[in-house]
């Protein structure tokens, strides 16, 4: 973060200084470069567990202010061999999986397009699950200091490799979308206190249909996630030495931790069905979006928000709310399962075209701990929370 | 009744005539495109499908001296937004924004050039060898 912070400083420096464009590299236009970044400050007012924006965090903003949640630096180069193929390379520094900011390759893929209504894209995708997702961490995109956690942060995954292809086709003036997409990916995930898993994604596949009328964009998704989950942390490895003790005297007792989390969670083989609706006109923005992930055992994690914004002049005041609960019927019992409420408010002053400022209250209703939280005390049965939140984002 | 109709018509015309303010969608004299519907505009400008009546992929140009007024006669948005909505595209690898040129006489050198292209200029600009698609009022 000490190393970030100048160097998040010194672009926005650059980019308040620049056109807000993809800047050409050469004269002839076909190299372009872009970025984008947030500089992100937090405020927790819970000293019983630490605010984190994903499961991929695996340390959360504790009681007091932390920079470590939000912050993060992205830059795109673009070339273009003809109008019909080009190829993009994206990259993001965040705080993530493996505990610090270390940059990855987010996106890298060819495109083809044959014609104004077909896309085809093969490479490292961004994961389009739902609206926005695949550019949930581009805050200058969206009114909020983040997307809302109680929605976006339960995804698992956020590239794909693999490829997609997209359909568009009009209807009279509205336009009818359909995205098809499959391939493989990996990640790591925190569930819960001390317990992670290493995801592995062996097959990734799924759609959405988009219709486009006026101001209002609905889309209808479904995607499956096939995997194998390898768990570590101090649950499995006191379940293993727990196994091992039955084992001295049972040399046929086969149970290992993995196995057993593996069938409890049933994250091995999930079913995401999604709606999503977003209006957009002049100054007056409004989006509803619902997810429902179904696991192999059973379970579900049901999340939505609707967020409103106004834009007056530069300034946009919006509102969120937010929720999300997990339901099991494995092994699990209902100890593991987590609920939560969010509402915020919050604003966005565009200080330019390229810069802008938000300022956010999450109140916070936790209803039952879970893993959008680290930390957690273990005598703590939820409450309010309050998550105060600054926000500069830029693009450049 | 009929006069107070007659003066309110004999107004409007006036304001409308008047009115040299509005953003005209140009085209190539040649491009054999008659006009394009506000919709079409939005969905070549905003990047939601580049098909132009002729069949051909359209080929957008925002000139830098207009952007403003332009995007704002056609979605009713300010450059903040206009840039936050593309960042949302470009950033997710879907589309890219329309080509800026910063000088009107290259707009109109790239219009006269190439028949998909298109641009805006002034309604009360507009050169002849331009053909004015589509008037979005200001």
């Amino acid at each position: 973060m000490r190393r970030l912070l100048p160097v998040c400083l010194g672009l926005v420096m650059v980019a308040m200084s620049v056109a807000a464009e993809a800047r050409p590299l050469t004269d002839d236009g076909r190299l372009t470069f872009s970025g984008f970044g947030t500089l992100g400050l937090i405020h927790n007012n819970l000293d019983e567990a630490d605010f984190t924006r994903d499961i991929s965090q695996p340390k959360g903003a504790g009681e007091g202010w932390s920079a470590r949640t939000d912050s993060l630096l992205g830059a795109q180069v673009g070339y273009r061999f003809t109008d019909e193929f080009d190829t993009v390379v994206q990259g993001i520094s965040r705080y993530h999986d493996s505990g610090d900011f270390s940059p990855e390759v987010s996106w890298a893929f060819l495109r083809y397009r044959p014609d104004p209504g077909v896309q085809i894209r093969v490479g490292r995708l961004g994961w389009d699950v739902y609206q926005l997702a695949d550019s949930r961490y581009v805050g200058y995109a969206y009114p909020w200091v983040r997307p809302p956690v109680d929605h976006f942060g339960t995804l698992q995954l956020t590239y794909i490799d693999g490829a997609d292809v997209t359909f568009k086709q009009p209807v009279g003036s509205d336009l009818l979308l359909l995205k098809l997409y499959a391939g493989r990916s990996d990640g790591h995930v925190f569930i819960g206190e001390g317990l992670e898993a290493d995801f592995d994604v062996d097959k990734v596949y799924g759609g959405h249909i988009d219709y486009e009328t006026g101001p209002w964009r609905f889309r209808v998704g479904y995607t499956e996630v096939e995997s194998n989950l390898d768990f570590s942390g101090d649950v499995p490895d006191q379940l293993d030495y727990q196994f091992d003790q039955i084992r001295a005297f049972n040399p046929y007792f086969n149970l290992t931790a993995n196995g057993v989390l593996g069938d409890a969670f049933g994250f091995d083989r999930l079913k995401l069905y999604s709606l999503g609706a977003v209006y957009d006109r002049g100054p007056l923005q409004l989006q509803a979006m619902w997810n429902r992930s179904k696991t192999n055992a059973g379970g579900a994690v049901d999340s939505g928000f609707v967020s409103a914004g106004y834009r007056i002049d530069r300034v946009t005041p919006y509102l969120v709310y937010s929720q999300v609960e997990t339901t099991s019927d494995g092994e699990g019992g209902s100890e593991g399962d987590f609920k939560q409420r969010t509402y915020s408010m919050g604003a966005r002053y565009d200080v330019t075209a390229n810069v802008a400022l938000k300022a956010q209250l999450d109140r916070v209703h936790i209803q039952r701990p879970g893993f959008l939280w680290r930390d957690i005390d273990s005598d703590w049965n939820g409450g309010w929370g309050s998550i105060f939140s600054l926000g500069l984002d830029f693009i450049f | 009744m009929n006069r107070v109709r007659n003066f309110l018509l004999a107004t409007t015309l006036l304001m409308s005539t008047s009115a040299s303010a509005d953003i005209a969608v140009v085209v190539n004299a040649n491009s054999g495109i008659d006009h394009l519907t506000r919709s079409d505009a939005v969905n070549i400008f905003m990047g939601r499908y580049r098909k132009l009546p002729t069949g051909n992929l359209a080929l957008p140009v925002d000139s830098s001296t207009l952007k403003a007024r332009f995007y704002r006669a056609l979605v009713n948005k300010d450059l903040a937004e206009i840039n936050s909505y593309w960042a949302r595209l470009v950033f997710s690898g879907e589309a890219s924004p329309p080509q800026q040129i910063a000088s009107s006489d290259d707009v109109h050198q790239l219009v006269t050039q190439n028949m998909n292209a298109l641009s805006y200029v002034d309604s009360s600009q507009v050169p002849d060898d331009m053909h004015v698609v589509l008037t979005l009022g200001e």
